[in-house]
């Protein structure tokens, strides 16, 4: 992809999944990449297999202050930030009339208020600098409901639109896009999922499959480029065809 | 390159994004069939990509015929042995008017060029994509396609059609290997645009101050949208099917 050489990129929730797939990538396409996550384990793994990364910050994107004093070291690490990938997130299955109150808030206070931090700490620096581009972790669940994901569904809605008015509000400075997978195979599935359990997943989507993790991170590459230079403040869904019918996604 | 070999056909592509699709399209290895109903400017397009060293021929070409859509895919295959492996539904007209004002005819050339030529194309194009188990179309649709404009009702119409006709073609041929997206842009600097204007009774400088007004604060270029379609056509965008890519500068947020 044009552009992304020597671009300074920060990747929360980098040290897995979909996140260390997307850190490789903006590695191999020239970047300076920065990695901000929770998992120290996989922090320092991650910085094994990738000498050549900028830096690992242990943080929880939840808090705050935390959040804040993470910038400051990434400040020191990079000089500033061009690209923000918010990929941090969590997800807890269970049913509505199950879901506590403590469960509720500590979904939202990671896959929404960590969006929402992470993004006004990036786009202070985007809007002091040379610009930028913000990039959210959205999902085929801000769009569609998913039976014992409520609490999910509604934070990655709200991703959904915090990312449109960012976009209204931040140009033409900076562009942000919400990106919006669909059933992606990481790890995490592979500890959950019997065969049968995937072999039935996969039937309900048109590609017969689940995304790579390779492949989402070739969206993030793409919206974050000089190719996309006119894309801004919408959705982007990746989901194999999966919510393209309504039959399809049941 | 992104298309190295790859068979692709774009339809009007004699001018505006289609005809900057099929330049870089060519530059990134894909050989291109180019169609259109000006052949003179067909042919240009054909030169000035074989000047820059990439492939492609023309095939002069009316959508709304069916027989012309069957002609394009079988001089396509001929060309390329057999294969085809990307099809950008790109042709479309404008006439600016509301429910009221619009002919029967300019609904007819509006609907038909964009959308019914559209499902022709992919029901040629189709049989050889399906028997590679690899193919992928793109269809050019519209901000309009998803929120409403002023005068435009049949443009709308053909749009919105295309939106939702790109995810019952994804549903129906994702399992046999078919990726079926659509570019949905805003306002783009082409000859579409102006000739917009002049039938708006509008000054080309005030169109484009209007149709700048959008949070990226100007129109996009036939490039820029060329480099969306590049993206849906190459392996960058492997999971994605159904999908509408808007790319309107932020227009629709």
């Amino acid at each position: 992809m044009k552009g992304l050489t020597n671009k300074r990129v920060v990747i929360t929730g980098g040290a897995s999944g979909i996140g260390a797939a997307t850190v490789e990538r903006f590695l191999e396409e020239g970047a300076r990449v920065a990695v901000i996550d929770v998992d120290e384990v996989g922090g320092r793994a991650l910085r094994q297999r990738h000498p050549n990364l900028a830096g690992v910050i242990r943080c929880d994107v939840s808090d705050a202050g935390a959040v804040e004093g993470a910038f400051r070291e990434l400040d020191a690490l990079l000089g500033g930030v061009d690209v923000a990938i918010n990929n941090a997130g969590i997800s807890i299955r269970h049913d509505f009339m199950d879901i506590t109150p403590a469960e509720w808030r500590k979904v939202m206070s990671v896959d929404l208020d960590g969006v929402f931090y992470v993004a006004q700490q990036a786009a202070r620096r985007m809007l002091a600098g040379n610009g930028g581009v913000i990039l959210n972790m959205g999902s085929t669940s801000g769009m569609n409901g998913y039976p014992r994901y409520a609490d999910y569904d509604a934070a990655k809605a709200g991703v959904i639109e915090l990312t449109r008015t960012m976009a209204l509000e931040l140009a033409p400075t900076i562009r942000v896009i919400a990106v919006c997978p669909g059933y992606v195979w990481t790890s995490m599935q592979e500890a959950e999922y019997t065969p049968e359990m995937k072999a039935a997943v996969d039937a309900k989507i048109p590609l017969r499959r689940h995304a790579t993790t390779g492949e989402i991170a070739a969206l993030f590459a793409f919206l974050a480029s000089d190719e996309a230079p006119y894309i801004t403040g919408h959705p982007v869904i990746i989901d194999g065809g999966e919510i393209a019918g309504g039959l399809a996604s049941r | 390159m992104k298309l190295k070999d790859r068979i692709a056909i774009i339809t009007g592509a004699t001018s505006g994004i289609g005809e900057a699709s099929a330049r870089l399209f060519a530059e990134e290895g894909a050989r291109v069939t180019v169609t259109g109903r000006d052949e003179a400017r067909g042919r240009r397009v054909v030169d000035a990509i074989a000047t820059a060293g990439g492939a492609a021929i023309f095939v002069r070409a009316d959508v709304r015929l069916p027989g012309d859509c069957e002609r394009v895919v079988a001089e396509t295959l001929r060309a390329s042995g057999g294969r085809l492996d990307i099809l950008f539904n790109n042709a479309g007209v404008f006439h600016p008017h509301n429910a009221i004002d619009c002919t029967e005819e300019e609904w007819d050339a509006t609907v038909d060029s964009s959308l019914k030529g559209a499902w022709l194309m992919a029901k040629y194009a189709l049989p050889t994509m399906i028997a590679q188990r690899r193919g992928v179309i793109i269809n050019q649709a519209s901000g309009w396609g998803i929120q409403g404009g002023d005068e435009a009702v049949a443009y709308c119409a053909a749009k919105g059609g295309l939106v939702v006709m790109t995810k019952a073609m994804a549903i129906d041929h994702g399992k046999q290997g078919i990726r079926v997206n659509c570019l949905c842009p805003g306002d783009v600097e082409t000859p579409m645009l102006a000739s917009d204007a002049e039938a708006r009774r509008m000054t080309y400088a005030d169109y484009m101050k209007g149709a700048a007004n959008r949070p990226l604060g100007r129109v996009g270029t036939p490039a820029e949208l060329a480099r969306a379609a590049l993206f849906l056509a190459s392996d960058d965008s492997s999971f994605m099917t159904g999908a509408a890519l808007v790319v309107d500068g932020g227009g629709i947020a």
